[in-house]
């Protein structure tokens, strides 16, 4: 008895031990630099993406505005301060955080597992989306394997390019801006457009592509993420992310936002209304 | 020259064995820019601005944008694609020829120094920076440089255009210094040697006897590079800096991204440029006609 209770006292003391090193290294570690910065200049610097209509684009003004701008707009609200919003691409978005360049970045990021070594994404995920193709309705695609052997436009810094070839060969030619994937799409130099499936759905809805489809199942689902500098993740900034997602989430406030900018009502943004509903409420 | 016809006029005879005529060569053409556009006759800028403006009805047939519809995307958006666009464009031509300049000259001037390390020196900052490609310049500035300096609290930041200005200005620093490297050498020699009889110092006879002789012959070229980099400005929309060309590709993402959009909104670039250089193209012939040295 009394060696068995030496080791459980020793364990005990063990972990204890080092809880209290993990907490105290916690609160060391936590320089808060973007947070006390965005408090000092009085100023929140948002990365969003200026050609993804209608998560981020430009209007006449020149203004970057949408969903995700929107989003931007309520945080700084939030925090008391002005708003300046960056113009970011999949390809530079990481860096551009990374740097210090911008604060915050809400731009149609999938949370990746590679991705949450470089910024610090916040949860809970406030969006999601699966891959899809558009496509020539001409071209009569109905399986992802017919894409073997084809030329595929692509976005450059989206992770499912490398997937598409490696699971079906297919040859992914990769573009910076939507923009220019999409006019090589309808020049004939790719069979389709392979993208987020709730981007190429809007693109669908503005009837600006009656000659195509999106024709085959979504896959590899994968929520989006917000992401602060990595450093602050765990810090006041990262927390207090979580907590605007948390309550964009429970009162349903991207439902609107989505109907505000003329997206289809996704499934995953009801689900997690309901999962996070105020107990008490009626 | 002379001494050739003279020859050539002795040798007039038909004969089988083979001549060496003499060679003719074409100076090297340092306006070739503004030579090629100012010799368009000012219509070109019509015709241009016709195609398109009457493109989307050519190319109706599959679309069902019509000309109008077309035409009116484009007017909504040109106020912001001229004025925040094109505007930038040209802010950004001003400060990299400006920066170009000032380091251009003095680089230059370190090309024809007496001081051996200097000259060396000079040449190789020279010969990199010409020999590069302008893009890969623009990467390696726009990615290595600090985007923000913090000076006594207070935090600076670095536009994305004005390190694209900075990219830019090293390979006009480069050609600059080369143009005035150029103008002092063209200045004949005498010019030196008799200055020196007079007792003025090497640096007197460079800023108040060589340089201001060399003025009126950087002008032309000089004015040439000015219009080769504004051309050269819609590069940094790689680099996603918000100029006309990343503009217009934005506002047609914005507006459905519809084929029929391509023609009218490029087009209207590159009229909108052609409009500016050609007046500068024009100007730099007429002042390199005017300071031609007749010999």
């Amino acid at each position: 008895m009394k060696p068995l209770l030496k080791l459980f006292t020793t364990t005990a003391v063990a972990t204890a031990t080092t809880l209290s090193a993990l907490a105290s290294s916690y609160a060391a570690s936590c320089t808060n630099d973007s947070w006390n910065k965005i408090q000092d200049r009085g100023k929140l610097v948002v990365g969003i993406k200026e050609d993804t209509k209608p998560w981020g684009f430009i209007d006449t003004d020149g203004n970057l505005v949408g969903m995700e701008a929107d989003m931007a707009q309520e945080v700084a609200d939030m925090l008391g301060v002005e708003l300046e919003l960056v113009g970011v691409q999949s390809s530079n978005r990481m860096q551009l955080l990374e740097q210090g360049y911008i604060d915050l970045m809400i731009a149609t990021m999938s949370d990746r597992d590679d991705r949450r070594k470089i910024v610090g994404a916040v949860l809970p995920n406030y969006y999601t989306s699966g891959t899809n193709i558009l496509a020539p309705k001409a071209l009569g695609f109905k399986d992802w394997s017919e894409l073997e052997g084809k030329t595929v436009c692509g976005k450059q810094g989206t992770f499912y390019n490398k997937i598409i070839e490696e699971r079906y060969g297919a040859t992914v030619v990769a573009f910076t801006g939507n923009a220019e994937a999409k006019q090589a799409l309808r020049n004939k130099r790719c069979v389709a457009w392979v993208f987020d499936d709730s981007s190429i759905a809007a693109d669908l809805a503005s009837g600006e592509y009656e000659d195509f489809e999106m024709p085959l199942q979504t896959e590899d689902d994968n929520p989006w993420a917000l992401a602060v500098p990595i450093g602050e993740r765990d810090c006041i900034f990262g927390r207090f992310m979580a907590g605007m997602q948390y309550e964009w989430l429970r009162t349903g406030h991207l439902l609107e936002l989505e109907k505000k900018w003329g997206i289809q009502e996704s499934a995953f943004l009801v689900k997690q209304k309901d999962r996070f509903k105020d107990w008490l409420e009626d | 020259m002379s001494v050739l016809q003279k020859h050539g006029s002795l040798v007039s005879q038909k004969t089988d064995l083979p001549v060496l005529k003499a060679v003719k060569t074409r100076p090297m053409d340092d306006l070739g820019l503004s030579r090629w556009i100012s010799r368009m006759p000012l219509w070109v800028i019509f015709a241009f601005s016709a195609v398109i403006l009457l493109w989307p009805g050519l190319a109706s047939a599959q679309t069902a944008y019509s000309l109008e519809k077309v035409w009116g995307i484009l007017l909504k958006w040109m106020p912001l694609l001229v004025f925040k666009g094109f505007v930038l464009n040209i802010v950004i031509s001003f400060f990299t020829m400006l920066i170009g300049t000032v380091a251009g000259v003095f680089l230059g001037l370190g090309q024809v120094s007496q001081v051996y390390p200097v000259r060396i020196m000079s040449w190789i900052i020279v010969q990199v920076f010409r020999n590069s490609p302008w893009l890969v310049l623009l990467f390696i500035v726009m990615l290595s440089f600090p985007f923000e300096i913090s000076f006594g609290g207070t935090h600076f930041t670095v536009p994305g255009w004005f390190k694209a200005v900075i990219g830019l200005a090293l390979p006009v620093m480069a050609n600059i210094a080369e143009i005035v490297r150029g103008a002092i050498r063209s200045v004949p020699t005498g010019q030196w040697e008799a200055a020196e009889s007079l007792a003025f110092s090497r640096s007197q006879i460079m800023w108040q006897i060589i340089l201001p002789q060399c003025i009126k012959r950087m002008i032309p070229p000089w004015m040439n590079w000015y219009a080769i980099m504004t051309m050269a400005t819609p590069l940094v929309s790689l680099l996603g800096v918000s100029e006309l060309v990343t503009l217009s590709r934005q506002a047609m993402e914005a507006e459905g991204n519809n084929p029929s959009l391509l023609v009218p909104f490029y087009g209207f670039a590159l009229v909108i440029f052609f409009a500016y250089c050609y007046p500068i193209a024009r100007l730099t012939l007429l002042l390199e006609k005017r300071f031609t040295i007749k010999l």
